[in-house]
């Protein structure tokens, strides 16, 4: 049969950012596969070292717009780490609730291309709709309806506004009856079940060497999560469950992703009960001590990391950033080899590529 | 142009396909553009075609950073942009609208251009957020380049980072509005 | 935030992770690691020389169950490179933080990603923006930027 190179370039409706794809198909069946990022590059890294401390968040904000708070939260939790901060009770709650209700938006969207781009085009509408319910929420809180730049050095921007404990847990007490429907509608659909399970098998083992990191590890059978396993911030407080599948295929990081979401709502309503009067946010200085910090956090789409190097000044020396998704791409030949064409659109969704993290 | 082919008893006249499109293209130039009778058709259909056009605008699913999201958000029930006619096309050659919405990094430029170019006439550019039109946050880094008019033609600027919805929508009716002001005949071009 | 461990981890009885990588490392590379310290609950910190990182990271995968390299990054001083290995270890939880120097004049160091396929694109990654060289790294080009890009642009010498 014929071998060829197929090019899924830049401009694709499946791509959900700019990354190439060149694809070596023989007939149906795929051979090969190159990815190549880049597209999206903006020097972030090289940005950062030309500004203060505080005027990076809003920049770390734009790394990922899927799940923008989780960014400049790790950023914060980084210069916290190297200043040597010590961040108040109740700050440290409402960045947990607004890390889950970010989580919970960021699956939503992924649930929506991902439905979209397998043709069950009514999940689009429903499941942005309610996502709609979430950013509402946001706007309350932070004034912003994608890019927030609501953390701060020492806590957060500012309280909650009135009456928010009220409408978060009706919003709260809405997902949970929406996600029961989006099951019955997702696992209902034979078209949806067939294109997804036993597709895209990534093994466990190749997936921990890959560095595969997030939902896509844990629905390889690992049970690893960094709010569980080296807790950060207020997540030792909180009692949930990791959400784990044994088949390593596309159903598992859909079903794993759904699970999180049921488990952010009860840590959301958690952190609401929990929630200590006090302070929300502390002055922190404007110089950082030479030496090196170090942040981790658990994002909707794996393990961020980020490393920076303070030399006294008010501007950083060097800012690293490990950003999941660039990995997870590069696991893309592993996973795509022996599959038809026509599943690259499961596989590739399945993983949640947000490329403005992989390009920095 | 015509051939005598063959000497027998069914001896057809064949034209060759590329001889009889330089025939239509001259009948077409000569008797429809320059003509009083393409100036009448024109006249007749003019005001049709731009309604249809400016209540079709398909712009092209090419989505780079945030504001990619906000156009995402703007096709589903909350903000409904399909109400006035616009949809999101997967092919360059289908599209009338290029939407810009991030930052262009200089990998990104000759692609960009391209995509450009395969659009057919007529076409506009919308360029969204503070990225595209300036370089947005980014607008001193080494890779990226300072708004998407150093190469590309601009019609609407939106701004905002990232845009809304809203803002999205306004743009489109402000470039309904724009079509409908220049209305240009299809035949002529005047 | 910092403790330094300065003693050497007496018994194997009621020992804690963290005792057990660092008399662990100290028993079979006791010339190529130094200066260790415990900068957190699970994480530590240890410099390796660079001629020894392979051995280190083999020994570190195959015997004390570090499976997933989680960061590379690369940092541009005054007189030296270094680059920054944060390898976990997803059994007993921890986060090794392995400091690794270079020369300015002579940037390059082995590759690993024939221990661990997810250091691949990390290496790429600092090779492309810091030019950091790996040898026998598998396909060592630039990733990030336009394959015909001349520069370096995060070395302290670019000016962009």
């Amino acid at each position: 049969m014929a071998e060829m190179w197929i090019n899924m370039g830049p401009q694709h409706p499946m791509t959900h950012g700019l990354w190439n794809l060149r694809i070596k198909v023989d007939g149906e069946t795929i051979v090969d596969a190159q990815p190549e990022v880049g597209y999206l590059h903006r020097g972030i890294e090289k940005l950062a070292e030309g500004k203060t401390y505080t005027q990076i968040i809003p920049i770390a904000d734009r790394l990922c717009y899927g799940s923008s708070m989780t960014w400049s939260h790790l950023y914060c939790l980084t210069v916290e780490n190297l200043m040597g901060l010590e961040v108040p009770e109740r700050a440290e709650y409402i960045r947990v609730m607004a890390i889950e209700m970010q989580r919970i938006a960021s699956h939503l969207m992924w649930l929506a291309a991902y439905a979209s781009d397998l043709g069950l085009a009514a999940g689009f509408t429903y499941t942005m709709r309610d996502r709609e319910v979430l950013i509402d929420l946001f706007q309350a809180l932070t004034g912003g309806r994608l890019t927030y730049n609501y953390p701060r050095i020492g806590g957060v921007a500012h309280d909650l506004p009135a009456n928010f404990e009220r409408d978060a847990l009706r919003a709260v007490d809405y997902m949970e009856t929406r996600l029961k429907q989006y099951e019955d509608m997702f696992e209902g659909s034979k078209i949806f079940m067939m294109r997804n399970v036993g597709i895209g098998i990534l093994k466990k083992g190749d997936a921990v060497n890959l560095g595969v990191t997030g939902p896509s590890l844990r629905a390889s059978g690992v049970s690893y999560d960094l709010r569980k396993d080296m807790p950060y911030s207020v997540y030792p407080e909180m009692d949930f469950a990791v959400a784990t599948h044994e088949d390593c295929d596309c159903y598992a990081r859909y079903r794993v992703r759904m699970d999180e979401m049921w488990e952010s709502c009860k840590i959301i309503r958690q952190s609401l009960k929990k929630m200590p009067k006090g302070k929300w946010r502390i002055v922190a200085p404007r110089t950082a001590p030479v030496g090196t910090g170090l942040g981790r956090v658990e994002d909707p789409r794996g393990e961020g990391m980020m490393y920076l190097v303070g030399d006294g000044t008010d501007r950083p020396y060097r800012l690293k950033i490990r950003s999941p998704i660039f990995v997870t791409v590069s696991a893309a030949p592993k996973i795509l080899v022996g599959y038809k064409l026509a599943d690259v659109v499961a596989i590739m969704g399945g993983l949640d590529m947000c490329i403005g993290e992989a390009d920095r | 142009m015509k051939e005598q082919g063959g000497s027998g008893p069914g001896s057809a006249i064949l034209f060759k396909s590329r001889d009889f499109l330089k025939w239509w293209d001259g009948v077409f130039e000569g008797v429809l553009r320059r003509s009083p009778v393409g100036s009448g058709i024109d006249y007749l259909t003019k005001d049709f075609f731009n309604w249809a056009t400016r209540n079709s605008i398909y712009f092209l699913h090419f989505g780079i950073m945030c504001c990619a999201l906000e156009m995402a958000v703007a096709s589903a029930p909350r903000f409904d942009q399909q109400r006035f006619g616009i949809i999101p096309r997967s092919s360059p050659r289908q599209c009338d609208v290029l939407l810009v919405n991030g930052p262009v990094s200089k990998k990104l430029k000759p692609a960009l251009r391209r995509l450009y170019d395969q659009m057919p006439e007529p076409k506009w550019v919308i360029a969204m957020g503070e990225c595209a039109i300036s370089g947005g946050p980014f607008y001193n880094s080494y890779s990226v380049v300072p708004g998407v008019d150093q190469f590309i033609p601009v019609d609407v600027y939106i701004p905002g980072c990232p845009a809304r919805p809203e803002a999205l929508l306004d743009g489109f009716l402000k470039l309904q509005k724009m079509i409908k002001e220049n209305k240009k005949g299809l035949l002529t071009g005047k | 935030m910092a403790e330094k461990l300065l003693e050497k981890p007496a018994g194997r009885i009621d020992e804690v992770p963290e005792q057990r990588l660092m008399r662990g490392l100290l028993d079979h590379f006791a010339s190529a690691m130094t200066d260790f310290q415990r900068l957190d609950r699970g994480v530590m910190r240890a410099k390796v020389e660079r001629r020894e990182l392979h051995k280190v990271c083999k020994f570190l995968k195959d015997n004390m169950s570090f499976e997933h390299i989680s960061m590379i990054s690369a940092v541009d001083y005054e007189d030296r490179f270094e680059i920054v290995y944060h390898i976990t270890s997803y059994r007993d939880k921890l986060l090794l933080e392995l400091v690794t120097t270079t020369p300015k004049d002579d940037p390059s160091v082995d590759s690993i990603s024939s221990i661990w396929g997810g250091a691949d694109w990390q290496e790429r990654e600092s090779y492309d923006l810091m030019g950091i060289r790996f040898n026998n790294h598998p396909k060592l080009e630039r990733i990030l930027l336009p394959k015909d890009y001349l520069y370096h642009p995060l070395r302290k010498d670019f000016k962009g």
